[in-house]
């Protein structure tokens, strides 16, 4: 039995509640959602799909907790590394419409 | 709609989780789709990305949702926007675009029908789903497979083994399609 | 700052109808630059020239930002460490060939967003891209066809002639290290390569899909497609 397992409130486990606050910070990524679609610049959605992406590697980190599977870790470290990526291109298309590229 | 598979006295609380994920997906598939301005499309379909690979892994498809973050987060985004960086941009006053009444009509029409064949469908994590009690195909794969190949990965024991040759073909595809974007583009180098 | 930005940023096309046209390419564009708008940022300088190898190109490129580099030096070999770890350890964990290759060729793409496509293109000969893809390929086949030399079937790995360790277990390993993974890694690299050079759009605003024989190619730049390269590619490319 890990921590994750043991009964904090009601029979409400750690990990219900981990995955509780994975809803809530999925509801805060819909939130941002409106800044990367109606973003007036370009600057702005880079930015928001830069703070998606970090809200991501939490979710995905509570949910592998919360689901008791280590092994999904990967997929938030892969997203962890590769989020930076996907900033920098967008930063830099932005420049001179990809002329720096 | 009940979650069968969670022994967790909070069923409420998992469906929050999915509820929340199915949102922001489809939220993201009509961004992409409506956006006007082809940069921001190609932005929110990263967001979508994203949306679609904490929904695998909730799903407990790991290996899926590795795939979707290497490709889409890695690959997919650059492609798009190394593409876009060879065309010119129409300013748009519009944030997005007007709607096609008689193709959303249509598309509407789709989504109803597809809606209609829900209750057929096996509740998720259902032990009474065919593609889960099938004694022939997934039940033999998931008790042999370490019996017969040794590694602990069930997908790559499938993927590698059991369906070796349909792997060989994919990998096959993919390196026509490297020859193919040479064709497509008059070159004969790569780099 | 924002509307002045996004404004010089993303409506700079020659589609634009706008006043400010007259600056855009044209040959006084260097003569009336450092009156316009003096309070450009470096990276800026040379307001409506473009390119960044113009001649009236005068700061520092954006290419070389002070951020991206070191911080792409940084990351870089934890990246590439972290697909290996994903191709090698597939067996054991979610990954496998086709999502570790896509990190190994996505570290590329990084270095050549940091350091510049021409750098990389000098750096990554063409040789080494299809090796990968042709090599892995090959490798594939061939661990599927040696089963079959020895009368079994294809990829009928418990016949693998692999001494010691166990041939179904390293044979599957063998086809996710050295056929999967570089097959995509290296068809990945060479997709982006692709389209980076790709069909240029130069002036008309849409690739035509004719290779620009006579175009105003640099001699310093180290092209060798024997001008198959159109010129906006090599500006584009002059980036390094």
């Amino acid at each position: 039995m890990s921590v994750v397992d043991a009964a904090l409130v009601a029979g409400y486990t750690v990990g219900d509640f981990l995955l509780l606050a994975a809803a809530g910070f999925t509801v805060l990524a819909i939130g941002m959602l409106y800044r990367a679609v109606k973003g007036p610049t370009m600057q702005d959605r880079v930015l928001a799909v830069n703070v998606l992406g970090t809200n991501t590697v939490v979710i995905l980190a509570m949910l592998s907790a919360a689901l008791s599977e280590p092994t999904f870790l990967d997929i938030a470290l892969v997203y962890a590394l590769l989020n930076f990526l996907m900033a920098i291109a967008i930063s830099k298309f932005t420049v001179e419409r990809g002329g720096v590229l | 709609m009940t979650v069968s598979g969670f022994a967790s006295p909070v069923v409420a609380q998992v469906t929050a989780v999915e509820a929340s994920l199915l949102a922001f997906v489809v939220f993201t598939a009509l961004a992409t789709a409506l956006a006007r301005d082809v940069l921001a499309a190609v932005i929110v379909f990263g967001a979508y990305s994203l949306g679609m690979a904490a929904l695998y892994t909730f799903y407990r498809a790991p290996d899926v949702a590795l795939t979707e973050a290497a490709i889409s987060a890695g690959v997919t985004t650059l492609l798009l926007l190394l593409t876009l960086a060879k065309t010119t941009r129409i300013d748009h006053e519009a944030a997005f675009e007007s709607v096609n009444l008689p193709a959303a009509g249509a598309a509407g029409f789709l989504f109803v029908g597809l809606l209609l064949t829900m209750g057929d469908i096996p509740a998720i994590g259902s032990p009474d789903a065919p593609v889960w009690s099938n004694p022939d195909v997934s039940q033999w794969y998931l008790a042999e497979s370490y019996a017969q190949t040794h590694v602990e990965n069930t997908v790559m024991a499938v993927l590698a083994a059991f369906r070796g040759f349909d792997t060989f073909g994919e990998a096959v595809v993919v390196f026509a399609g490297g020859i193919a974007a040479l064709i497509v583009l008059h070159r004969e180098v790569f780099a | 700052m924002s509307d002045a930005v996004d404004d010089t940023d993303m409506t700079d096309t020659p589609a634009d109808p706008t006043g400010d046209s007259e600056a855009d390419e044209s040959p006084d564009a260097d003569g009336d630059r450092d009156d316009t708008e003096p309070d450009l940022p470096p990276h800026r300088a040379a307001s409506r020239s473009g390119r960044l190898d113009s001649e009236t190109r005068q700061g520092t490129p954006y290419t070389e930002s002070q951020v991206i580099m070191p911080t792409v030096k940084v990351v870089t070999p934890f990246a590439f460490t972290y697909g290996l770890f994903i191709t090698f350890h597939g067996s054991g964990s979610p990954g496998g060939g086709f999502q570790g290759g896509a990190i190994m060729a996505a570290v590329v793409f990084m270095i050549a967003f940091a350091f510049g496509i021409e750098a990389t293109r000098d750096w990554l000969a063409n040789t080494v891209v299809v090796a990968l893809a042709v090599g892995g390929a090959l490798a594939f086949a061939g661990i599927g066809l040696v089963p079959v030399a020895l009368g079994g079937a294809f990829l009928q790995y418990d016949l693998l002639p692999i001494p010691i360790l166990d041939p179904v277990k390293y044979g599957m390993e063998g086809v996710e290290i050295i056929g999967i993974a570089p097959i995509v890694s290296g068809v990945l690299m060479g997709l982006f390569f692709l389209l980076a050079s790709g069909f240029d759009s130069e002036g008309s605003g849409f690739g035509n899909g004719s290779i620009d024989e006579d175009g105003s190619i640099d001699e310093s730049e180290p092209i060798e497609e024997g001008g198959s390269l159109g010129e906006g590619a090599a500006d584009a490319g002059g980036d390094r």
